[in-house]
């Protein structure tokens, strides 16, 4: 039973030009393509960090990672999307907030250098801890079935104070390296320490945001299967290796 | 005569030929020992270089722009000493001395050339201070080893303020490589290429496109690929230094030719990234006070036979080698295949060992997309990561054949392929594609 599609979706990059570190083009591609191989139109719109942005055009936002140097620069012009972002989130917009992306969603984040104020979109915090970070990481999230796949390089260790993590850790650091939980969901929001980028290898992920998208908007979020062959190889092969 | 340095220097041969003869390249191994049997070796050997000590950095480039500078000395008629395998961490530096060594621990060199991984900068410079630094560029690589670049930028102003009368001998149309100069108080030159001689993809990832000294945004006039080009800041005016050593009349195709002073640079060499290799190998040259009457012919007889654009044959196949570890490389390496008008096979071996970075991310940053349309007769995605790569191939509507074994990936192409075959590799994956590849043409009728 095929019927017309006619739906579609406006993603939102911002300031590709300051935080666009770790392939976040990947999560952009993925969101594209997932909506492009179902007929259902997609763009995205970059925003950089002169631009103003319109969230009522915006189906979902990405905000990706930055260095420190780069967010601390960043984190001037968000102040003055501030306002306007948080009624997106409060009215259920989708966004991805990927490493300092994520730390940016938050209160504050506490550097050797000074302390970067956050957008204070959702009640957290992060701490620059002693090291960074880095390896592959893998999740068991609420959001899907197959385990949730990464890779993690962080200093900064993240507290989400009574939100609900992203996930559980089965392998790797997440937030802060001892709570055994990885990332953040608030609302329609996921923040997340995880590039590799996060979405290709975890097309359920990618699914769950835009069929939250796709219901915001339309009412409807269902989604007509696709053929996950070559991503669930991917996905299984690193959570094979990690966790023999 | 020291007992332990000589025993030192001949520890560091027999562990290398050792290796050889088990077909590994045992020259990390070599220095490790060398340096374990007698720490001072390095200090000492570098000391008794005649004439003068280049290290070469950067993210891109290193081997070649080494070797290059390397050959063009020797051409001159001097005698240098190089880690021309391009194994460029400390262990890797010590055995280049070491090896160089005769049997009574004596060094016969008047020049050394050396390329040193960023972050290694911190473990040599203590045996040795080098009278120049060449600095190629500074770009994304192995995030997960070095950080981000803000973090290689910081050891290499520290080294720098360490050795202040090293000269450094500079990108110029890197932003990040020369504001890095200009922070320091080493005397520098810088070299570039003034005027835009291609078009740049306006997707491309480029680092620091905000400026080093105020944040600003920088204005390009343009850019010749990644972030190398003409940039100036509209707030605080840092912008690109006037080039010592600057190419014109750049002319990129089946050759390269470009006019340097007084000089007319021929090579038969593709890729404009390696404008900036021969350009920073003559500037070095040049610097130390040579003539270089001898570089064109030089360049003539450089065969790099590192896996750099190295060519093979097995069959009725011609196989270029050539290595691709990082965004901007990779970009560069997909505009040298897609110049070649001919149908091809291309194979993409991507590992993760400690070496790669483990972190595989950067695939997404790379324009694949551009291995489209009817020139491209087939891709096969090979080594630890394949599946990786044939997802990312999948997200840029490209299909893939997946192999993860080497060898099976490269025979499948000379028995089945178009005979035209490019194999690119990522760095761990480049010694063992290489062996195989030479030993398969070894077999070959």
């Amino acid at each position: 039973m095929k019927r017309e599609e006619k739906r579609a979706l406006t993603i939102g990059h911002l300031y590709p030009d300051l935080l666009n570190l770790y392939g976040d083009r990947g999560n952009i591609a993925c969101l594209m393509k997932r909506c492009l191989w179902r007929g259902i139109e997609a763009k995205t719109v970059e925003f950089e960090s002169e631009d103003s942005v319109d969230f009522s055009r915006l189906d979902i936002v990405l905000l990706g990672g930055g260095s420190d140097r780069e967010q601390m620069l960043v984190c001037e012009k968000l102040k003055r999307i501030r306002e306007n972002f948080q009624k997106y989130v409060e009215s259920g917009g989708v966004v991805l907030a990927v490493c300092g992306g994520y730390q940016l969603l938050g209160k504050y984040y506490n550097t050797r250098e000074g302390v970067i104020e956050g957008l204070n979109l959702v009640d957290l915090y992060t701490e620059q801890g002693e090291g960074r970070l880095i390896d592959n990481i893998v999740l068991q999230s609420p959001l899907c079935k197959m385990p949730v796949v990464g890779f993690e390089n962080h200093g900064g260790r993240t507290h989400i104070q009574g939100n609900k993590p992203f996930g559980k850790v089965l392998y790797g650091s997440g937030n802060d390296g001892k709570s055994g939980y990885e990332g953040v969901i608030y609302k329609n929001v996921i923040g997340t320490y995880l590039h590799g980028p996060l979405l290709p290898k975890n097309p359920q992920i990618c699914d769950y945001l835009l069929k939250k998208a796709l219901e915001r908007k339309y009412g409807d979020g269902t989604l007509a299967p696709l053929d996950d062959k070559q991503e669930r190889e991917a996905n299984a092969y690193m959570v094979k290796r990690l966790l023999k | 005569m020291k007992v332990r340095k000589v025993l030192a220097v001949w520890t560091a041969k027999a562990a290398c030929a050792a290796c050889k003869y088990m077909g590994r390249q045992g020259v990390t191994w070599a220095g490790k020992l060398a340096l374990l049997i007698y720490p001072p070796i390095l200090r000492e050997l570098a000391l008794e270089v005649r004439k003068k000590i280049f290290i070469v950095c950067g993210t891109n480039g290193k081997t070649t722009t080494n070797n290059l500078l390397c050959s063009a000395l020797e051409a001159e008629g001097e005698k240098v000493v190089c880690n021309r395998t391009g194994s460029n961490m400390i262990n890797g530096v010590a055995a280049a001395f070491a090896l160089a060594a005769d049997l009574g621990g004596r060094l016969d060199a008047d020049y050394a050339c050396i390329e040193v991984d960023e972050a290694s900068t911190r473990h040599v410079f203590p045996h040795f201070h080098p009278d120049y630094m060449l600095l190629t560029n500074l770009f994304r690589d192995q995030l997960d080893r070095y950080g981000e670049i803000d973090m290689t930028m910081e050891i290499l102003k520290e080294v720098m303020d360490s050795a202040p009368e090293m000269e450094v001998i500079v990108n110029g149309d890197d932003a990040l490589s020369a504001f890095l100069s200009m922070e320091c108080r080493n005397p520098w030159v810088t070299y570039g290429i003034g005027e835009q001689s291609a078009k740049s993809d306006d997707r491309e990832i480029r680092e620091g496109r905000f400026c080093r000294r105020c944040g600003a945004r920088l204005a390009y006039r343009f850019y010749h690929y990644s972030q190398l080009g003409d940039y100036a800041c509209p707030k605080c005016g840092f912008s690109r230094p006037s080039l010592d050593y600057n190419a014109r009349e750049v002319k990129v195709g089946d050759q390269i030719s470009f006019r340097v002073g007084a000089a007319h640079i021929v090579a038969n060499y593709r890729g404009f990234y390696n404008v900036y290799n021969i350009l920073a190998a003559y500037a070095a040259g040049k610097c130390a006070g040579l003539s270089l009457e001898h570089f064109n012919q030089m360049l003539k007889d450089f065969h790099p036979e590192n896996g750099r654009m190295e060519s093979f044959r097995i069959r009725d196949t011609a196989i270029v080698l050539n290595l691709a570890k990082n965004p901007a490389g990779f970009n560069q390496n997909i505009a040298v295949v897609m110049t070649d008008e001919r149908v091809k096979d291309l194979i993409i071996v991507i590992n993760d060992n400690d070496q790669d970075g483990t972190d595989v991310s950067w695939l997404w940053d790379v324009d694949f997309d551009k291995f489209s349309g009817d020139q491209i007769h087939s891709i096969t995605v090979s080594g630890i990561r394949c599946q990786d790569m044939r997802l990312r191939l999948k997200y840029a509507d490209i299909p893939s054949i997946l192999e993860a074994d080497v060898e099976s990936a490269i025979w499948g192409r000379v028995v089945d392929g178009c005979g035209n075959l490019y194999v690119l590799v990522n760095y761990t994956a480049l010694f063992s594609t290489r062996n195989i590849l030479k030993r398969l043409e070894g077999e070959k009728s």
